[in-house]
């Protein structure tokens, strides 16, 4: 028995030794800190991250936070990182103020620290990977626009009211509904969800009940909102496909409307996301030898352009999903 | 010990406090929404319509059910903290076997229905269980029991798929929360109905019932009168966690996704049904009656402001008010 012990033990351990000898000598450690764990959208962006080709060939060993949805815990997090000396930080951010401290530990400890998906009020950080609300919104409010050509009412159901993606999305929203000709559209209700289905589900059910055949457009802010309403739609015995529904993420979920003809998505791309910004943290660390190794900056050339890494913001581009390429993007969500 | 006359008396007081204050509830909503009528905003009152009051229902049917459970756990002088995050786990235990998504389906008919719906019960059931034992057994006070149930059963909703949502429910599963009985009454509702039937029945009618009271007014005095206090607290976090097993299945079907993130935070609502309808978290004292006007105030409360076009903090201040309110009233009544 406990020679067989020994020789397990002895089997783990060069094993161990042989894994660490064909990985490089020193792999880069990376912190990544998210706000959360617990919607789609975020786990998306934890698995893209695993899957970037250096985590998977072991150049790079990468730690996963979540931060609980709570801005102090996602600062304790950072100290954590800084304290165990970790080689970049890149954090997706709960707070646009408060978590303004992780980019202050990481620059007083001389750690590149980049910033992804959500946004921070500052420009001390490193570097932003992230996508512009302002032009999500834009894009789904302009496809909620153009399928009603212009003409008619339409609710706007919004994210946690004062966050950055209500704010900035809102701001795009108005501005696609802002060139439609004056006085042909109106804005009947706009209203928090809180970025959650079941919420959007009972909100979009009293709206309907209080206009009854007045509604003809639903934007929402998220996915899962925009999904809410087409139940609700669905509970109240009405066709969806009277209405012009658009959300922004690109959940599965979307995706799957979107391919029945209820509603228009737009992707927001975790993959980028969460590749591009390791590869900018990975260039702060190796310095200019360094060649960007996810396969996002071929995808995405000639609207994203690499700039040797040192861009001090990353516009990841969003995705209108369509009929065109909606099973594409369906096939690598299994 | 109150003499029966005056117990019948508080108790009429108290069912016919809760139905006018629902009444007085509607009847502001409808004034409001009758002036806007008048001043010709709109055609017509659409707070005062069946479909309106009908949806009210519909929305207020996951709650009203966890708060059945709660007016039970509260009478036994308990709390359960942990309805919103077991509802969130039964859902997600149901969702995949009720899930096309894998594109395997290895059953069908009949048990795409069972499976999922004895998953989601029995997962109620079985944290309610454990609720109850550690609440019974080890004396362990029912808010840090629940409490830890409450953070288990959400991670334990996480680890079931990896942190992932579980969609493309069957239709059969969906009919749980979309369906419609004669093409009008929502199977949410239906099921509401009979939860608080077979509830009442169970509390006013039979000897178990009786104990949960007597449990919840004075546990020792009840041990020493034969009364098996510990399978009694037992059996109450079950019904909790079985009923939160089913608010799962009709929140789930309801969506068509069962997300991680479901539930979060419904206790508070649950408990606020139970509190407003006049039951006291001292135990001993609650009606179901009660409950279910609670909850209907917060469902009135919920659509009526999203109809006015109250902004969404208002509201929650609102709630906040009529909960200490509710318990004011009901102190000085009972002082």
């Amino acid at each position: 028995m406990r020679l067989k012990l020994i020789g397990a033990s002895l089997t783990l351990a060069s094993s161990l030794m042989l894994s660490a000898a064909v990985a490089q000598a020193d792999p880069v450690r990376v912190a990544f800190l998210m706000y959360g764990n617990k919607a789609e959208f975020v786990q998306l962006m934890e698995r893209y991250a695993k899957e970037h080709p250096a985590v998977v060939s072991g150049d790079v060993i990468l730690t996963m936070y979540d931060g609980r949805y709570d801005a102090s815990v996602q600062n304790d997090q950072g100290q954590m990182a800084v304290n165990t000396m970790q080689d970049a930080i890149v954090i997706n951010p709960m707070d646009y103020e408060a978590n303004i401290d992780v980019v202050t530990m990481a620059n007083d400890a001389g750690i590149p620290i980049v910033v992804t998906n959500a946004r921070l009020n500052t420009t001390e950080m490193t570097s932003e990977v992230v996508s512009d609300d302002v032009q999500g919104g834009y894009l789904e409010a302009k496809a909620v626009m153009e399928k009603l050509g212009c003409k008619g009412n339409v609710v706007i159901i919004e994210g946690p009211k004062g966050g950055s993606g209500e704010i900035q999305r809102g701001e795009g929203n108005m501005k696609a509904i802002g060139e439609c000709p004056e006085g042909q559209v109106t804005v009947l209700e706009r209203k928090t969800a809180n970025w959650s289905r079941a919420e959007a589900l009972d909100l979009m059910q009293n709206w309907l009940s209080k206009h009854p055949g007045q509604i003809n457009g639903v934007i929402g802010q998220n996915d899962e909102m925009a999904l809410g309403a087409i139940e609700a739609i669905k509970s109240a015995n009405l066709d969806v496909h009277d209405f012009a529904i658009a959300g922004v993420d690109g959940v599965t979920d979307a995706l799957r409307a979107v391919k029945a003809g209820e509603m228009t998505s737009i992707l927001q791309d975790a993959r980028g996301q969460a590749q591009g910004s390791i590869d900018v943290a990975l260039r702060a660390v190796k310095g200019a030898d360094y060649q960007p190794e996810s396969e996002i900056w071929a995808q995405y050339a000639g609207e994203l352009s690499w700039d040797d890494g040192q861009a001090k913001r990353y516009d990841i581009p969003w995705t209108i999903v369509s009929n065109d390429n909606v099973d594409e993007l369906l096939k690598d969500r299994k | 010990m109150t003499s029966p006359t005056l117990s019948v008396k508080r108790i009429s007081f108290q069912k016919y406090g809760i139905i006018i204050a629902f009444l007085a509830l509607c009847a502001l909503v409808s004034a409001i929404c009758q002036i806007k009528v008048m001043q010709g905003v709109w055609p017509v009152n659409v707070f005062l319509t069946v479909n309106n009051l009908m949806l009210i229902l519909h929305q207020i049917s996951v709650n009203g059910i966890l708060a059945v459970g709660m007016t039970f756990v509260v009478i036994s002088a308990g709390i359960d903290l942990s309805v919103g995050s077991v509802l969130a786990f039964s859902g997600m235990m149901a969702a995949s076997f009720a899930t096309r998504s894998t594109g395997v389906t290895p059953w069908s008919g009949v048990y795409f229905v069972a499976f999922p719906l004895l998953a989601a019960l029995f997962t109620g059931a079985l944290c309610g269980l454990v609720n109850g034992l550690i609440v019974s057994r080890f004396r362990i006070q029912p808010f840090i029991a629940t409490l830890g149930m409450l953070l288990a059963a959400r991670g334990l909703t996480m680890a079931v798929t990896g942190g992932n949502p579980i969609s493309a429910l069957s239709p059969e599963f969906r009919w749980f929360g979309t369906g419609r009985i004669f093409d009008t009454l929502p199977v949410p509702v239906v099921f509401l109905a009979i939860v608080f039937a077979l509830a009442w029945v169970l509390l006013n009618k039979t000897v178990f019932g009786r104990y949960v009271y007597a449990v919840g007014g004075n546990e020792k005095s009840a041990r020493t009168s034969g009364v098996n206090t510990t399978s009694v607290l037992t059996w109450t976090y079950i019904f909790a966690g079985f009923l939160s097993g089913v608010a799962g299945i009709i929140l789930t079907a309801k969506t068509g996704s069962a997300q991680t993130s479901a539930g979060t935070s419904y206790e508070l609502d649950a408990i606020a049904a139970v509190v407003i309808g006049g039951a006291s978290l001292a135990g001993g004292v609650g009606r179901l009656t009660g409950t279910f006007f609670g909850a209907l105030i917060i469902g009135v409360m919920n659509n009526g402001l999203d109809i006015l076009g109250v902004e969404s903090f208002y509201q929650s201040i609102i709630k906040g008010a009529l909960i200490v309110l509710a318990v004011i009233i009901d102190s000085r009544r009972q002082a």
